[in-house]
């Protein structure tokens, strides 16, 4: 095999001269994290509102619900991103319109509202997966002492609700993370970007991609590990297994 | 395939309407030039490479679960390992990984001192296959441990062999309780091929960018292309949606 | 005027009749036993009373408070109705003071130091004054429901509606948890119970009430229902509980 083996590339000096390679992948997966959680906010937020209406009496609440569930999952996320990235500057007026198109950092921003509009749903079929899975017994007691909708998802529904979907939630932050190296095509620089162009400079496609697939993995352990801590901590005594 | 296209081209002229009904200045004209080429050259590659896909995948998914759940260390170690690693990975970088890397396997595979070519559409339908069949070895290996190991076991005392119940009894069944899932994983594969974008292949999505990009109409290409991929996806769905109602209601 | 007056309430699900033109009262101070046959609507009936079940024809009114009139305030008058509930219906996410305190402090508007106060107050009442700080899943049973019992009186509630207390109940935890009620009705509170307990009944009630499909078959003061029930069904089914 006509290789070049070279695992020292990683310390050589990248040709965009702001550093080594190592120092470009690490860039990379700066933007990467960073972007996943501004996305995740922006789905957590969107998804819960949604996932909520989905489950409330209201057949117009449940109606919206379920349109922007579908909307929003059977587009391909990189279809969405173009939309955002290319069609959305367009349909604005002239002004707005440029002003995003001219915007710093315009990838990063939109890559974070984009990636977290199309995570929002999946995040809303699984809080509304959470809170039908609560008896209705919870709901009439709340309604029972007096408790209005509103407080009554507040304070009973929902604290129940995300403690049980806190792993499928897990999955879905996964998802995302994975999900930002789609933002590549319009050209966010996260790690699967600087991997690609770690190898067009170097050549060395093994050594780049290996460190990115490192990355993403340790990325995963780390994540993984995070949300076990995080369900130990808001585990309730005496139920599902929260111990004694 | 006379009717196919007149029925296409209707329904391409319906969506146009409603889109420059919908969005000031849509110059619809783009689409009812290139829509043929969107979907006789663009779509038959999507369909085509996800169908491969989703075949090859879950026989090789199918593969990795009985690996998985046979109990010898090496093999559950591989099918464990194999699983979590394609699925802790972005699609993107596992298409990248094997466009780059199969000319070398292949040299190295066949012995050949310079590396192979391999093309394009056979590097992503390589990358799909493999990528995806992580994901569909897991349903599978949820289906087939849903089955009663009576099942196994009956077959067994009837003198079957391993080979023999797994193809004829177990399997079968697995595959029917998991259909619904296997074929929402498909609609996630048919999604998932827009991706080849990034290796500036022509699938629907490549090419309603290159119509977007000759012809400097990005927002009537790229709404379009949406739209058709919402309403392929979407009627995938409620066909999945019946069929899980019809299975609830046998059982 | 009768604390809760049902005046010809009818209420169906589609076709299926759950409820057919039932009157009754119930007297202040009063304890009105509701028995029947499963599926004969009587959980229905009590759930009406607050307002949990809708209704299509017929009134309710409590305390002088029509539940048809357009202008009522649903969730103050459920702050005045206490219930409790056959499967307790503890906020398991809550300390069982938390569970106490809530309600008072968002539909009443107590502050926290009121609430606790009232809420020790009630443990001691129903002998749990050890259990202020555990969580619903560390309790018995026979434990959760006499917190929730105290859950309800801690919103200082007009009357008390109790929809089969005891039926989810192991047999050993149901006494402690009738003693509770006993000593309740005795300190005068209005309470209409659904119940399968007949000794509780002789022992508290002032009226018992019989359904079946959906009707009220019988309702007679506590004397003649046992002794001597008017309706064929009534009969039967006394028959039937009365042999343990």
């Amino acid at each position: 095999m006509n290789y070049n083996w070279n695992w020292g590339i990683y310390w050589q000096q990248s040709p965009e001269g702001t550093g080594t390679y190592a120092m470009l992948l690490l860039s990379g997966l700066q933007w990467t994290i960073i972007t996943a959680l501004c996305a995740w906010v922006i789905a957590l937020a969107i998804g819960s509102t949604v996932g909520v209406m989905r489950t409330l009496p209201s057949k117009w609440a449940n109606r919206f619900a379920g349109a922007w569930i579908e909307l929003f999952r059977n587009i391909p996320i990189l279809v969405q991103l173009f939309l955002w990235f290319f069609v959305l500057p367009e349909l604005l007026p002239k002004t707005m319109g440029t002003a995003l198109k001219q915007l710093p950092n315009a990838p990063f921003y939109i890559a974070v509202v984009g990636l977290g509009f199309a995570t929002s749903a999946r995040v809303a079929v699984q809080v509304a997966a959470g809170v039908k899975s609560l008896p209705r017994g919870q709901t009439m007691a709340g309604y029972a002492l007096g408790l209005s909708t509103a407080q009554t998802y507040q304070h009973v529904l929902l604290p129940m609700a995300f403690r049980i979907v806190l792993p499928p939630l897990t999955s879905e932050f996964l998802n995302l993370i994975k999900n930002t190296s789609v933002a590549l095509t319009i050209g966010l620089l996260e790690l699967t970007f600087r991997a690609r162009t770690m190898q067009e400079y170097s050549f060395q496609v093994f050594e780049a991609f290996t460190a990115a697939t490192v990355l993403y993995l340790i990325l995963n352990v780390l994540v993984v590990f995070g949300a076990r801590a995080l369900e130990r901590s808001v585990a309730v005594p005496g139920y599902m297994g929260g111990g004694k | 395939m006379d009717i196919i296209i007149s029925f296409l081209g209707f329904f391409v002229s319906l969506i146009v309407g409603i889109l420059q009904f919908l969005i000031p200045n849509f110059d619809g004209d783009v689409v009812n030039r290139s829509w043929q080429y969107l979907f006789f050259e663009g779509m038959r590659f999507t369909l085509l490479l996800t169908l491969l896909a989703t075949v090859l995948g879950i026989a090789l998914g199918t593969v990795i679960a009985l690996m998985r759940l046979s109990g010898i260390a090496p093999l559950v170690w591989f099918a464990t390992g194999y699983t979590t690693l394609f699925r802790s990975l972005p699609l993107v970088l596992v298409i990248f990984w094997f466009y780059f890397l199969l000319p070398y396997i292949g040299a190295w595979a066949w012995g050949m001192d310079r590396p192979m070519t391999v093309g394009a559409f056979n590097s992503a339908l390589v990358t799909f296959t493999l990528f995806e069949a992580a994901y569909f070895a897991e349903i599978m290996r949820a289906g087939i441990q849903s089955i009663p190991k009576g099942q196994a076991a009956a077959g067994h005392a009837l003198g079957l062999n391993y080979r023999q119940v797994m193809t004829t009894i177990v399997l079968p069944q697995a595959f029917r309780n998991m259909l619904p899932v296997l074929l929402t994983q498909t609609i996630v594969l048919f999604q998932d091929t827009s991706l080849v974008y990034v290796l500036a292949l022509t699938d629907f999505l490549g090419a309603a960018s290159k119509v977007a990009q000759r012809d400097g109409r990005l927002v009537e290409m790229y709404l379009f292309a949406a739209v058709i991929y919402f309403i392929v996806s979407f009627s995938l769905s409620l066909l999945v949606k019946r069929l899980q109602d019809r299975v609830a209601i046998i059982r | 005027m009768p604390m809760i007056e049902i005046k010809n309430v009818s209420k169906a699900y589609g076709a299926f009749k759950v409820l057919t033109n039932c009157t009754t009262s119930v007297d202040k101070g009063d304890v009105v036993v509701v028995c029947g046959p499963s599926g004969s609507g009587k959980s229905t009936l009590i759930k009406t009373v607050n307002g949990l079940e809708p209704f299509q024809s017929g009134d309710i009114v409590v305390d002088g408070i029509s539940l048809s009139d357009s202008k009522t305030n649903l969730s103050k008058l459920r702050s005045r109705v206490g219930m409790v509930f056959q499967n307790f219906e503890l906020f398991p996410h809550l300390s069982i003071m938390d569970n106490l305190c809530l309600s008072q402090q968002k539909v009443l508007g107590r502050d926290r130091a009121a609430s606790e106060a009232k809420g020790k107050a009630l443990l001691e009442r129903v002998g749990l004054s050890a259990q202020a700080v555990k969580f619903p899943g560390q309790l018995s049973g026979g434990q959760q429901q006499r917190v929730a019992i105290a859950r309800a009186l801690a919103m200082d509630p007009i009357c008390m509606l109790f929809d089969e207390p005891t039926s989810a109940l192991d047999p050993e935890m149901v006494n402690e948890v009738l003693d509770v009620m006993v000593a309740l009705a005795k300190e005068g509170m209005t309470m209409m119970v659904v119940t399968h307990e007949m000794g509780f009944a002789r022992k508290v009630a002032d009226r018992v009430i019989f359904m079946d499909r959906g009707e009220i078959v019988e309702d007679a003061t506590k004397d003649d229902f046992f002794g001597k029930p008017r309706s064929e069904r009534a009969q039967t089914f006394l028959s039937k509980i009365l042999q343990h």
